[in-house]
């Protein structure tokens, strides 16, 4: 991490949230940036991309996968959705849109941190993936194709292999179903979820200790899966 | 036929096929003669299917006593009769809806050509039958050939008894099956003698009469042959339906003229047997000529008859326009391949055949390739009908005769005075002039009447010598010989030129009710309003009463009538029912239910059916009338239509908006608990996982809010809470003495906190009368008011609350100087969820104190759950500020005061 402290601009239109996200903020050694409209927020990113973007999705001036259009259109950053759990469609949408991850309101101020760090290190990583992963005793080798738990190889399918393969590159960041699919299958299979479901199976029943109770490859319900790396 | 592709199926053949599959079968047992064993065939037949198993029901069977049928009946299930009333009598009749309610696979039903009694729903049981065929309930009936309707004529001359049930030949050409039921003629003999048969004893010596053995042998053989054509046509189908080249007569094609005049059903007949002859398509036409009004309503009643016996037999039929007679005909001729004609050779008309005038003549002339056939005319049958064949002659016919009379008179009066003083020459012109004036106002036949009356007394009068009917001097020879062809010219042609304008009148006026219904259906907006107007003008276009009736779910209703009192009988209402239900008019003039006095029709639009129209017929209703009433009702249906849709996109924009509203209210819910319960979570987490390194002032401002955004939520829940008592009716008042200046303050000292710097006056009188209230409830309006007030109003601005007695009431008033709100919305500040409706730009950003918008709604409902009234005025002063007034009705202090 560079010497200065990494500028987080938050997005939202609540005062109340700026209240606590501020202090929280600096507390755990970040800038933030405060911005109250998606108008504010975009001219901010336009000026001095930040390092990471927090971004209420209820904007009065803007729908906020409109504001999150706008956004990826200059900006590659990490970004973190805040948004309400009953908003579902609107959130995968979001993510679809190349949002890095999203937060539920009312959220844990240590959650959206721990959210923003692993999005921040992904991005890090986005230039030169790592070769190696590491997950417990799970190791997957991206340039020799090979999957070892606890020494041991674990054979797979090439279809098993492509899929953890990209839930692994995302490093923590949810993956949904319909980039999960287009990935691994193609774009014309992006509404088969249950093939997505069977393979999961799959993988949780090769790699996982308790494959009912996944550590590694986790659902996101509703949403999309994430692989828990170290 | 066929020619590019040999063994391809015939598509009509297939369409009737298609048509044919899923309709019950029919089978028919055709007998040549009451007697030969028909129905006791039936019923043998008929149990023995029951015996496989078959669901066989008697659905009606005259067995007249006997005592074989009736043995032959018992076993099997019989379907109850049902009684109609009429003239007193009661009349046992087959129940049509009782056998397609019990539905068996098999119904059998006796005497195809029964006459139903008057009130029942088809005139005759043939229709009945072919319902229950439509229904896919198998059938077979009997039937006796006499009483096929194209053999009528025929049986009339060979037996001379003019059958009056009849059949007509589709009927028996859509039965799958014929079976005869066949007996030599001198058997059937020993069964009449032997009393087998039934014969009722009025007719017995008729009786005697018809079973002359020669009848019967004729009679045998056209129930053989027409058998053995069916069983052809059947084979002929086949083929067809496969694809076979067949034997049938190439191309014949057979147009059968009729005019109107007594033999025309003959004819229509005639045209039958030769088509069936020839196994060739048949039409019957009949030439209407557009310059000439039809002056015989006979006529025109008798083509329509003959017409629809064409189309009853299995012919089309077509009216032709033209005003040269023979070039319509043999143009549609040559148009359409005709290779026969059938026409007419009336007695009557001797004077046209010598003057070659006669449309038979002309045909023979000119007819090209086709054959003609000529029918003579046999009896006079159509006189057999009194009531029918009175003609209904125009009302005052006679005037014009009479005013030619008087007219000419005139002129003889104007010529005698003017006989001293001029020549005969002149005078003639005087006569002339009567001759015109006939012409002009009364029509054609009183023109000439007028020209051969003046004619005579001209030179009865005038011409030397007089009262002679001689003519003396030549030269008046030449005058008179040029009057009578001025005269006779005169007559016709103002005679012609006021018949031509009075029928343009007419279509004028038919075009102008036209055009007034398109104006009045096009006005009208809503669905009944559609129907009003149509009926109104479909009762004006008709001269008599006239109703509209919708679909309303599955049954039809009224839904106008003109005039609007109109009650339709049940019998009426069945007519209509079944012309929606078909899709083909019924009442008087149709088939369907005949007896009721309105002809209903269904009004079919571009979608479908959009409802049926029904006209009660009148006396005057002609052939005219008939027209423009189509022609209206085909624009009803089309306006109706258009309501309608108008109607559904209406119902869809509502909908539409109540779903966005609800889901704006969702929304709006979630966001507004959920946005403290985030601060709340957010700052106490902040706390917990960083306090230690926070700097004091920063942890009692989270501290802070954390309270702040809690009372926020508690003050929502609460808003919910009341929002859900009021609307759940779950409210409760109690009901006690207040003081309104206690509230006040209560309500003023719950909201300070949130006041800021904004200055709050109060202006309450020492004395202030009482009111019975719920304290309670009052506080929370106010406070809910106050904060609203707060909520619009900006820092530093003042909020005054007031109270005072106004005409025995006690009024508090509460004012802010906030943006006011325009004249357009202040009805609607106390709608619920109000603020979701605000354009964006007047809420200013970030501030959510405002709630849900539920407040004033919720302060509203507490008022008048009290017995009070609020409303709200805005703005006060230079476009701002709002006040918002409680008015509550002051104590009674009467009976506290007795306790």
């Amino acid at each position: 991490m560079s010497a200065h402290k990494p500028r987080i601009l938050v997005i939202d239109d609540e005062p109340q949230i700026h209240r606590f996200l501020g202090p929280a903020l600096e507390a755990a050694g970040y800038e933030p940036v405060r911005a109250d409209t998606a108008a504010d927020g975009l001219a901010a990113i336009a000026n001095r991309p930040p390092d990471a973007v927090v971004l209420d999705l209820g904007l009065p001036d803007l729908d906020g996968t409109q504001a999150l259009i706008r956004a990826r259109a200059f900006y590659e950053g990490p970004i973190i959705i805040l948004s309400a759990r009953d908003m579902e469609m609107e959130k995968i949408e979001a993510l679809d849109l190349g949002a890095d991850d999203y937060v539920e309101k009312p959220f844990h101020v240590g959650e959206l941190l721990a959210r923003l760090r692993v999005a921040m290190r992904h991005a890090l990583n986005r230039a030169g993936a790592p070769a190696l992963i590491h997950a417990g005793d799970i190791e997957i080798d991206l340039v020799k194709r090979l999957i070892s738990r606890g020494g041991e190889p674990v054979r797979l399918s090439p279809r098993e292999y492509d899929l953890l393969a990209h839930l692994a590159a995302g490093g923590g960041k949810v993956l949904t179903h319909r980039q999960l699919l287009t990935a691994v299958w193609g774009p014309a299979n992006v509404e088969d979820v249950q093939y997505l479901r069977v393979f999961v199976g799959h993988l949780r029943q090769k790699l996982e200790a308790d494959p009912a109770n996944p550590r590694y490859v986790v659902t996101e319900p509703g949403v999309g899966y994430r692989f828990m790396a170290d | 036929m066929n020619q590019d592709a040999p063994n391809r199926p015939d598509p009509d053949a297939l369409l009737a096929e298609a048509k044919r599959q899923g309709r019950g079968r029919l089978r028919v047992y055709l007998g040549m003669a009451p007697g030969v064993g028909k129905t006791y065939e039936m019923l043998t037949a008929g149990k023995r299917r029951e015996k496989e198993g078959v669901d066989v029901v008697v659905g009606v069977v005259e067995t007249h006593g006997r005592k074989d049928t009736e043995a032959m009946i018992a076993g099997l299930e019989v379907l109850p009769r049902q009684p109609i009333e009429y003239r007193g009598r009661q009349l046992m009749e087959f129940d049509l809806d009782g056998a397609l309610a019990r539905r068996p696979k098999l119904l059998l039903v006796d005497e195809y050509a029964h006459t139903n009694a008057p009130g029942s729903r088809h005139p005759k049981r043939w229709q009945d039958v072919e319902e229950l065929l439509e229904a896919g309930i198998d059938v077979w009936t009997t039937l006796n050939v006499q009483h096929l309707e194209s053999l009528v004529d025929v049986v009339w001359k060979i037996t001379g008894v003019r059958v009056r049930e009849t059949v007509p030949d589709s009927a028996l050409s859509a039965a799958n099956e014929i079976e005869v039921v066949d007996i030599t003629p001198d058997e059937l003999r020993e069964r009449l003698n032997a009393g087998k048969v039934y014969v009722p004893e009025t007719a017995r010596v008729a009786a005697t009469n018809f079973f002359k053995p020669e009848n019967l042998t004729a009679l045998r053989e056209m129930a053989l042959r027409r058998a053995a054509q069916t069983v052809d046509d059947q084979m002929v189908d086949a083929m067809r339906r496969q694809g076979i080249e067949g034997p049938w007569a190439a191309g014949e094609r057979i147009l059968v003229l009729i005019a109107g005049d007594g033999m025309s059903s003959a004819l229509v007949r005639a045209g039958r047997r030769l088509a069936d002859l020839m196994n060739a398509p048949w039409t019957v036409a009949n030439v209407e000529r557009p310059n000439r009004p039809n002056r015989d309503p006979q006529a025109a009643r008798r083509v329509a008859e003959a017409l629809k016996l064409a189309e009853q037999l299995g012919g089309a039929s077509v009216v032709l326009t033209g005003d040269d007679l023979p070039d319509a005909v043999l143009a549609f001729a040559g148009r359409n391949n005709v290779t026969q004609i059938v026409v007419g050779k009336s007695r009557d008309s001797r004077w046209r055949i010598l003057t070659g005038r006669s449309l038979a003549n002309a045909l023979l002339r000119r007819s090209g390739g086709a054959a003609l056939h000529f029918v003579t005319a046999g009896a006079p049958e159509e006189r057999t009908a009194p009531v029918e064949t009175a003609p209904r002659r125009r009302p005052h016919w006679w005037r014009g005769y009479a005013a030619a009379l008087v007219l000419v008179a005139l002129a003889n009066g104007a010529a005698f005075v003017l006989d001293a003083y001029s020549t005969g020459a002149d005078l003639a012109m005087i006569f002339l002039a009567s001759v015109l004036g006939a012409g002009l106002a009364y029509g054609l036949r009183p023109a000439l009447a007028a020209a051969g009356l003046a004619i005579v007394t001209y030179n009865y009068l005038f011409l030397e010598p007089r009262f002679t009917l001689v003519i003396g001097h030549a030269t008046d020879v030449f005058t008179f010989a040029i009057f009578i062809a001025v005269a006779g010219a005169t007559g016709w042609l103002s005679g012609r030129v006021r018949d031509q304008a009075q029928l343009s009148a007419q279509r004028a006026s038919a075009v102008t009710a036209l055009l007034a219904a398109s104006r009045r259906l096009s006005a009208a907006s809503t669905q009944d309003e559609t129907a009003q107007a149509l009926a109104e003008q479909a009762s004006a276009a008709a001269g008599g009463r006239a109703v509209v009736l919708l679909p309303k779910g599955e049954d039809l209703v009224q839904a106008a009538g003109a005039p609007t009192t109109v009650l339709l009988t049940t019998g009426a209402l069945a007519a209509a029912r079944w012309a929606w239900e078909k899709g083909e008019p019924a009442g008087a003039g149709t088939g369907t239910l005949p007896q009721v006095g309105w002809t209903f029709r269904p009004l079919v639009g571009v979608r479908g059916r959009a409802g049926v129209a029904g006209v009660e017929v009148g006396d005057t209703a002609g052939a005219d009338e008939e027209r423009l009433v189509s022609a209206m009702l085909d624009q009803g249906a089309v306006a109706l239509e258009r309501a309608e849709l108008a109607a559904a996109t209406v119902e869809n924009e509502a909908l539409r908006r109540s779903d966005k509203l609800r889901a704006a209210l969702l929304n709006s819910i979630s966001h507004d608990l959920r946005t403290p319960l985030a601060t709340v979570m957010g700052s106490a987490t902040t706390l917990i996982d960083y306090g230690k390194t926070l700097k004091p002032e920063v942890r009692g401002d989270l501290l802070i809010s954390i309270r702040e955004e809690a009372e926020r939520l508690n003050r929502y829940v609460g808003d919910l809470l009341d929002m859900t008592r009021l609307e759940g009716g779950a409210l409760k008042t109690r009901s006690e003495w207040t003081d309104v200046r206690d509230v006040l303050a209560a309500a003023v000292g719950r909201v300070s906190r949130r006041l800021e710097s904004r200055k709050l006056t109060r202006d309450f009188p020492h004395e202030l009368s009482a009111v019975e209230t719920d304290p309670g409830l009052l506080e929370q309006a106010i406070v809910n008011i106050l904060e609203n007030a707060i909520a619009y109003s900006p820092d530093g601005s003042a909020i005054d609350v007031a109270a005072y007695e106004d005409r025995g009431n006690v009024v508090i008033s509460i004012e802010d100087e906030g943006p006011g709100i325009p004249q357009s919305d202040i009805e609607r500040i106390f709608e619920k969820f109000r603020r979701l409706e605000e354009p964006s730009d007047r809420t200013p950003r970030g501030d959510r104190n405002k709630g849900a918008g539920l407040g004033l709604s919720i302060a509203k409902g507490f008022v008048e759950a009290m017995g009070g009234r609020i409303a709200a005025a805005s703005p006060l002063v230079a476009g701002r500020g709002t006040r918002i007034l409680i008015s509550l009705p002051k104590a009674t202090p009467t009976h506290r005061l007795l306790l």
